[in-house]
C-alpha cells in the first residue's frame, strides 16, 4: 500500500517541477532592453516608470510627490513653457504674449486648435478657472501669493485673455509656467483622484492609490501624436526596489534612485543617467527663530561655518552639485559667486563665535524620518557642529509632520529638509518658497528690509534689468547677514532609464515629460 | 458543533467592540492633526474649520465614534483624508493583493511543512535528520527582511529570473503562469518561518504519536512504517498541528508588514504604514479594526476546526 | 532543580555558549574597539573591509566593527532587560488576578485585544504616537510579553486550584498567597524559561524588524538591526555592511532557540 503514496508524492513534485518550467518558458522579466536602437523615434510600446511617493490628490497642486507631477507632466499643459536649461519662455497652449509696459498686466494669444481629453474645446475660461483655482489657499500651492495677484481676467476673447495684476509682476511667467491649465467642469473628480482631465500628450485613465497610475496616448494632442502608447507609473516606495526592478527589466525609468545608484548606473552602457541640471533643488539646515538660542544671529552664522558643505557633496551626492550657502545657480540673475561662498567651511571662525556666546544648550535638529540621503547630511552636520562645540540632538520626524511644521513654522530648533523655485526668476523664492516667503516663512524671520528687496525684485519690470540686479543683492546680503537658514548643497533629478528610453524631458519643476519619448521595440 | 461556535460567539463579538473603541480612541490621541496636513501655509480660519467640518472632526467624539461605527454596520467605511478615494475601495484592492500573498504563503508553509515532516518520520536517518533540522532552526533564526533582501539579491539581481516586487501587471488571472513568478519570491519569504515553525512541531507530533501504544501493536501486526505514519500517526496529530498553523496566520499579517515593503507589494502592510503617517483616521481605522478581525476569527476558526477534528473537545466543551 | 541538568545537555550548552559569546562581545567589545562607534574617520567613506577596518566603513565614515560591538548593547539591554519586565509583569498579573474570578475575566479579555494587534502594527501605531525610538521598542516588548506571560501563569494556577491537595490545604486556612508561592510557582517554573527563552529570540527579532522599517533605535546611536538597515539600503554598493550585524542577530537568535528547545525537550521527556 505504500507504493501508491510514494506515487502521490511524485506525482505532485512532477507536477510542481513541470509548472516551474512551464512559467519559465513566459518570464515575467523577460522583457528587458537589449534590442538594438536604429536612432530613428519608432512608435509603440509603453513606458513603465517606477515612483517613490504616490500621488495625493488633496494636495496634487501643492506638496509635490513623484505621483502627482507625473500627471502634471503628462496629463496637462501650461501656458508658456520654460525648457528646463533656461528662463526663456517658449509658447505652449499660449502662442504669444505682451506684457504691459507698467508690468500690470499681460495679454496672450491662445491656441484654437485645443481639446480637452473629453473632447470640450480649450477656451480662456479655463485658463481663469486654473489661476483661480491656484489661487485658492485650499491646495496650499507655494505659487499661490503670485496667483493671487493677478485679479481681473478679459475672458471676451475664447482665444485671448488679458491678466491685469494689483501689483507689478516680474515672475508672471513662472506661474504660467507651472499653472496646470485644468478643465472647470471636471474638476471635481481631481479632489477625488478619479479623473484628469487635461490637454496634454497623454489621457489619465487609472489611478489606484498606492500601487499605479496609468496613462495612454492621447491620439489628438495638439503638437503631434506621442510614440508611446502609454505610460504606467507604479508606486515604488523603496529606492533600493526601484534600483532591483530596473535591473530586472520591470521598469524603463527610475523616479526615485538615489545619488549612489544614480552613480553606479552611469557607468553601466545598459543605463542611462539624465541629469536635469535646470531643475535645481537644494538641501539646506533652517534655523527656527522662536528658539531662544537661535535668536542669536552669531549661533547661526557659526553653524553655516561649520558645516562641511564640499563633504556633504561628495559623499552624499556623489559629487554632482554645488556646494554653496545660497541657492542660485551660476546661470541666474541673482547669481553672486563670493555671496554664494561666503560661508565656506571655517572651523577657527565658527570656534570663534561659539565661544563669544559663553555657554551653548544643546539644540534638536530635526529631519525625515526613513530618508537615507536625509539621515546621512544630517550625522555630517551633526559631526560638523560637534567640532565647533554645539551640541544636537537628531530627532527623526515623518514626512507629513516635517511637511506640518515647514508650513506651520514650528519646528524645535534646526532642521534639515529641501527647498527648490531658485531655478525660477529670482522674485518667485523669496515670494513663494516656504523657508524664504518674507511675509510668513518657516524660520520665522521677519525683516522690513528683506520684504523691500523681495517686493522690489517682484515690482522689477524686467528680471535681469538693473533695477532687479540691485533688489538682488539686497536679498543676498540679507540672507548672508541674517542667515535664517544656511543651504548646504545645489543638486539636480538625476533620472535612469534604461538604454532603451529616448528623449525623455522634464520640467523645472521636476514634472515628468514623454510627449516626444520613444522605446525601441 | 453548531453550538460549540455558538458559545464562543459573545467574547469574540466583545473583544472587537472592545478594539474598536481603543482604537478610535488611540488615534486622536496621536499627536498630528489631519487638519494641518490637508489646510495650507496661508490658509484661514474659515477654510480649516470648513475642512474641520467636511470632514467630520468638529463633532463630539462620541457622536464621531458611534457615527462610525454606524457606518461599519452599513459597510460604508467613508472617504479616506490624505490617501484619497474610497476606503473600501483602498481595502479591497489592498486586502486582495495580501490575501491573495499570505494565502500562496500559507500553501507553501503547508505543503513544505507536511513534505518535510513526514520524510523526516518515514526516513527517519540521522543525517537527513540533523540537515533538515538545521535548515529548520535557521528558516526560524533568520529575520524576514534579510531573507527577502537575499532572496532578491540572488534570483532577481544576480540572476534575473523572477522580478524583484510589486504584483502582476495584469491581474492575478489574465496570466496565471506570469502571476506566479510574481508571487514567488514574497511568498516564499513570508512562508519561511511558518514552515519552520510547523515543520519542528509536526515532526514532534508525529514522533510522540509513534510512540503511543496502539502503534506498537500496528507495528508488531507489521503494518509498513510509511502507512503507520500517513495512515495513523498523521491524522492524530492534525489537530495541535492546526492550532500551531492558526497561531501563525495571525502573525502572517504583521509579518506581511516587513514583505511587503521588501517586495514592494501594494497590500494592506504599506497601506496602514502609509495611512498612519498621514493621519489618515478612517482608513487606519478600519485597517486596525481588521486585523483584530482577523485575528479573532482565525482563533475561532481553529478552535472550531481543532473541535471537529477531535471529538473530545467538541462533547466535552472542556475548555 | 531539573533546569540546572537540562541546561548540560549539548544542544543546551552550545545555545548557552552562542549567547554567552555574543554577551561577552557587547559587554566587553566596545572596550576594545578600535574606533569609537560616532567617530566619523575622515576619507573613509563606505570602503570595504580591510585590516584597519574588518567590517568596512559606512556611508557617514564610521567604523563598522565599532558600531557592531556598541550596537550588541542595545540587544542585550532589549532582551535581558525588556523581556524579564515584561515577563515579571505579566506572571505577576496572571498570578494575582487568576484567583478571583472577575479580576480574571477581565485581564483575560484585556490580554486578547492587546495580542488580537499583530506586534509590528501595534509597534507602528505606538512609533505614531511617541515617535520613534529605544522606548518604543522597550514598550513593545513589555507590552507584547505581560500578555503571553500572564496568560500562561494564569494556566497553571487553574489547574493547581482544582488539585485535591490544594483544596485541602485551602479548607486548613491556607491563603492564596501560599498556594501560589508553594504550588503555583514552582509548577510553571518550567513553562516559564521555555517561553523566556523563547520570548528572548522574539524581542531580539522585534528590535531588527521596527529599526528596519525606521520606527525603533535612530540615528547615529547603532543597534544591531539599525546597522542591518544601514546595509540593506547599500546592499548593492557595500554587501559587506550588513554581514557583520546580521551575524549576531542569527548567533543570538539561534543560542536563545537552542536554549528553549533543550528546555522543552527535556520538559517533555
Amino acid at each position: 500500500m505504500n507504493v501508491p503514496h510514494r506515487q502521490a508524492w511524485l506525482r505532485l513534485l512532477t507536477a510542481a517541477v513541470a509548472l516551474c518550467l512551464l512559467s519559465a518558458c513566459t518570464s515575467a522579466v523577460g522583457e528587458q532592453a537589449r534590442r538594438r536602437s536604429s536612432g530613428e523615434p519608432v512608435d509603440g510600446g509603453t513606458l513603465r516608470v517606477a515612483a517613490l511617493t504616490d500621488l495625493i490628490p488633496a494636495s496634487v497642486f501643492g506638496q509635490s510627490s513623484n505621483g502627482g507631477n507625473a500627471v502634471i507632466g503628462l496629463v496637462y499643459d501650461s501656458l508658456v513653457e520654460y525648457p528646463h536649461d533656461s528662463l526663456e519662455a517658449r509658447p505652449a497652449l499660449a502662442t504669444s504674449w505682451k506684457v504691459a509696459k507698467d508690468g500690470r498686466s499681460i495679454h496672450l494669444e491662445l491656441r484654437d486648435d485645443v481639446r480637452f481629453h473629453d473632447g470640450k474645446p480649450f477656451t480662456s475660461e479655463d485658463v481663469k478657472f486654473s489661476i483661480r483655482t491656484i489661487a485658492d489657499p485650499k491646495w496650499a500651492v507655494q505659487l499661490q501669493r503670485t496667483a493671487a495677484a493677478v485679479t481681473g481676467f478679459d475672458t471676451s476673447d475664447p482665444h485671448a485673455i488679458t491678466l491685469t495684476f494689483d501689483r507689478p509682476l516680474s515672475n508672471i511667467l513662472d506661474l504660467l509656467d507651472i499653472v496646470p491649465i485644468v478643465d472647470k467642469d471636471t474638476f471635481s473628480q481631481v479632489k477625488a483622484g478619479t479623473g484628469y482631465n487635461g490637454t496634454g500628450a497623454f489621457r489619465f485613465d487609472e489611478w489606484k492609490p498606492n500601487s499605479e497610475i496609468s496613462f495612454s496616448r492621447n491620439d489628438d494632442y495638439w503638437g503631434g501624436k506621442p510614440h508611446l502608447d502609454g505610460v504606467d507609473v507604479k508606486i515604488v516606495p523603496d529606492p533600493q526596489a526601484q534600483a532591483a526592478g530596473i535591473r530586472s527589466g520591470q521598469y524603463d525609468l527610475l523616479l526615485g534612485a538615489t545619488a549612489r545608484d544614480a552613480e553606479t548606473f552611469s557607468k553601466d552602457p545598459k543605463y542611462e543617467v539624465l541629469d536635469f541640471e535646470g531643475a535645481t533643488q537644494q538641501t539646506y539646515v533652517g534655523f527656527n527663530l522662536k528658539n531662544p538660542d537661535l535668536k542669536d544671529v552669531r549661533l547661526r552664522q557659526a553653524v553655516a561655518f561649520a558645516v562641511d558643505r564640499e563633504r556633504i557633496l561628495d559623499e552624499v551626492y556623489r559629487g554632482e552639485g554645488i556646494a554653496q550657502n545660497l541657492s542660485w545657480s551660476p546661470g541666474s540673475p541673482a547669481y553672486d559667486e563670493k555671496a554664494a561662498h561666503h560661508y565656506d567651511r571655517d572651523v577657527d571662525k565658527a570656534r570663534e563665535l561659539v565661544d563669544g556666546l559663553g555657554s551653548v544648550a544643546s539644540l534638536p535638529l530635526q529631519y525625515i524620518a526613513g530618508d537615507p540621503t536625509a539621515e546621512a547630511v544630517a550625522q555630517i552636520v551633526q559631526a560638523n557642529l560637534d567640532d565647533v562645540g554645539i551640541t544636537v540632538d537628531l530627532e527623526p520626524v515623518e514626512y507629513a509632520q516635517m511637511y506640518q511644521r515647514l508650513v506651520g513654522a514650528d519646528y524645535d530648533g534646526l532642521w534639515i529638509f529641501g527647498h527648490t523655485y531658485a531655478q525660477y526668476t529670482p522674485a518667485t523664492l523669496p515670494v513663494s518658497a516656504y523657508p524664504f516667503n518674507a511675509e510668513h516663512n518657516a524660520s520665522n524671520f521677519l525683516s522690513p528690509g528683506y520684504a523691500a528687496h523681495a517686493d522690489q525684485a517682484w515690482a522689477a519690470a524686467a528680471p535681469d534689468g538693473p533695477k532687479a540686479k540691485r533688489a538682488y543683492a539686497g536679498l543676498n546680503a540679507d540672507m548672508v547677514d541674517n542667515v535664517w537658514l544656511t543651504d548646504l548643497v545645489t543638486f539636480w533629478p538625476r533620472l535612469v532609464t534604461t538604454s532603451a528610453i529616448h528623449d525623455i524631458d522634464y520640467t523645472k519643476r521636476t514634472e515628468l515629460i514623454a510627449r516626444d519619448a520613444w522605446k525601441d521595440q | 458543533m453548531l453550538s460549540y461556535l455558538v458559545r464562543r460567539i459573545p467574547s469574540a463579538v466583545g473583544v472587537l467592540f472592545a478594539a474598536s473603541f481603543l482604537i478610535f480612541l488611540m488615534l486622536r490621541l496621536i499627536p498630528g492633526d489631519p487638519v494641518d496636513a490637508l489646510a495650507g501655509q496661508d490658509a484661514t480660519q474659515e477654510s480649516r474649520d470648513a475642512i474641520r467640518a467636511d470632514l467630520g472632526l468638529d463633532k463630539p467624539f462620541w457622536s464621531q465614534y458611534v457615527s462610525w461605527l454606524g457606518g461599519l454596520f452599513r459597510l460604508d467605511l467613508g472617504q479616506s483624508y490624505r490617501i484619497g478615494g474610497d476606503v473600501g475601495d483602498l481595502l479591497r484592492n489592498g486586502a486582495l493583493n495580501t490575501v491573495v500573498l499570505t494565502v500562496a504563503a500559507l500553501l507553501i508553509a503547508l505543503v513544505l511543512a507536511l513534505v518535510t515532516s513526514l520524510v523526516a518520520v518515514i526516513r527517519d536517518s540521522r543525517w537527513l535528520n540533523a540537515a533538515l533540522n538545521a535548515v529548520n532552526t535557521i528558516g526560524l533564526a533568520l529575520p524576514t527582511f534579510a531573507s527577502g533582501l537575499l532572496l532578491v539579491l540572488v534570483f532577481a539581481v544576480v540572476f534575473p529570473l523572477l522580478p524583484s516586487g510589486g504584483t502582476p501587471p495584469e491581474g492575478y488571472l489574465a496570466r496565471p503562469d506570469i502571476s506566479v513568478q510574481y508571487l514567488l519570491l514574497p511568498a516564499f519569504c513570508l512562508a519561511l518561518p511558518v514552515w519552520a515553525g510547523l515543520s519542528r512541531f509536526l515532526t514532534e507530533a508525529l514522533r510522540s504519536q509513534l510512540r503511543q501504544p496502539y502503534i506498537t501493536t500496528a507495528r508488531a501486526a507489521g503494518v509498513s512504517r510509511t502507512r503507520l505514519v500517513v495512515r495513523h500517526a498523521l491524522p492524530n496529530a492534525l489537530p495541535s498541528a492546526v492550532t500551531v498553523l492558526g497561531i501563525q496566520v495571525g502573525t502572517l499579517l504583521g509579518g506581511a508588514v516587513l514583505v511587503e515593503q521588501i517586495f514592494t507589494w501594494p497590500g494592506l502592510g504599506s497601506l496602514i504604514e502609509l495611512a498612519i503617517s498621514g493621519r489618515d483616521y478612517p482608513v487606519v481605522q478600519v485597517l486596525l479594526l481588521l486585523s483584530v478581525a482577523v485575528f479573532v476569527v482565525t482563533q475561532l476558526l481553529t478552535d472550531v476546526l481543532q473541535a471537529w477534528l477531535d471529538p473530545r473537545i467538541r462533547i466535552g466543551g472542556a475548555r | 532543580m531539573t533546569t540546572s541538568r537540562q541546561l548540560t545537555r549539548p544542544k543546551a550548552l552550545a545555545g548557552l555558549g552562542l549567547v554567552g559569546f555574543v554577551l561577552l562581545l557587547g559587554l566587553v567589545g566596545p572596550l576594545l574597539a578600535p574606533y569609537g562607534p560616532l567617530e566619523q574617520i575622515e576619507g573613509a567613506n563606505l570602503v570595504g573591509p580591510s585590516p584597519s577596518h574588518w567590517l568596512g566603513t559606512d556611508e557617514v565614515n564610521r567604523d563598522v566593527l565599532s558600531r557592531t560591538l556598541s550596537g550588541i548593547r542595545l540587544d542585550l539591554l532589549v532582551v535581558f532587560v525588556a523581556v524579564p519586565v515584561g515577563a515579571a509583569i505579566g506572571v505577576l498579573t496572571g498570578l494575582l488576578t487568576a484567583w478571583w474570578n472577575v479580576a480574571d475575566v477581565l485581564t483575560q479579555r484585556i490580554f486578547d485585544v492587546v495580542l488580537a494587534f499583530p506586534t509590528l502594527i501595534f509597534a507602528i501605531a505606538l512609533s505614531a504616537f511617541i515617535g520613534p525610538g529605544v522606548w518604543t521598542i522597550a514598550i513593545v516588548i513589555v507590552a507584547l510579553e505581560i500578555p503571553v506571560f500572564g496568560r500562561l501563569v494564569r494556566t497553571s494556577v487553574r489547574t493547581v486550584r482544582e488539585m485535591p491537595y490544594v483544596e485541602a490545604a485551602q479548607v486548613a486556612g491556607a491563603g492564596p498567597l501560599w498556594v501560589l508561592r508553594r504550588h503555583v510557582l514552582p509548577n510553571s517554573l518550567e513553562p516559564l524559561t521555555v517561553q523566556l527563552a523563547v520570548s528572548m529570540s522574539v524581542a531580539v527579532f522585534i528590535e531588527a524588524a521596527m529599526s528596519f522599517l525606521g520606527i525603533g533605535v535612530q540615528a547615529p546611536n547603532p543597534s544591531l538591526g539599525s546597522l542591518i538597515k544601514d546595509g540593506t539600503t547599500l546592499m548593492y554598493d557595500a554587501p559587506f555592511l550588513a554581514l557583520g550585524p546580521l551575524a549576531l542577530v542569527l548567533v543570538l537568535v539561534l543560542g536563545l532557540l537552542l536554549i528553549s528547545q533543550s528546555l522543552s525537550e527535556a520538559h517533555r521527556d
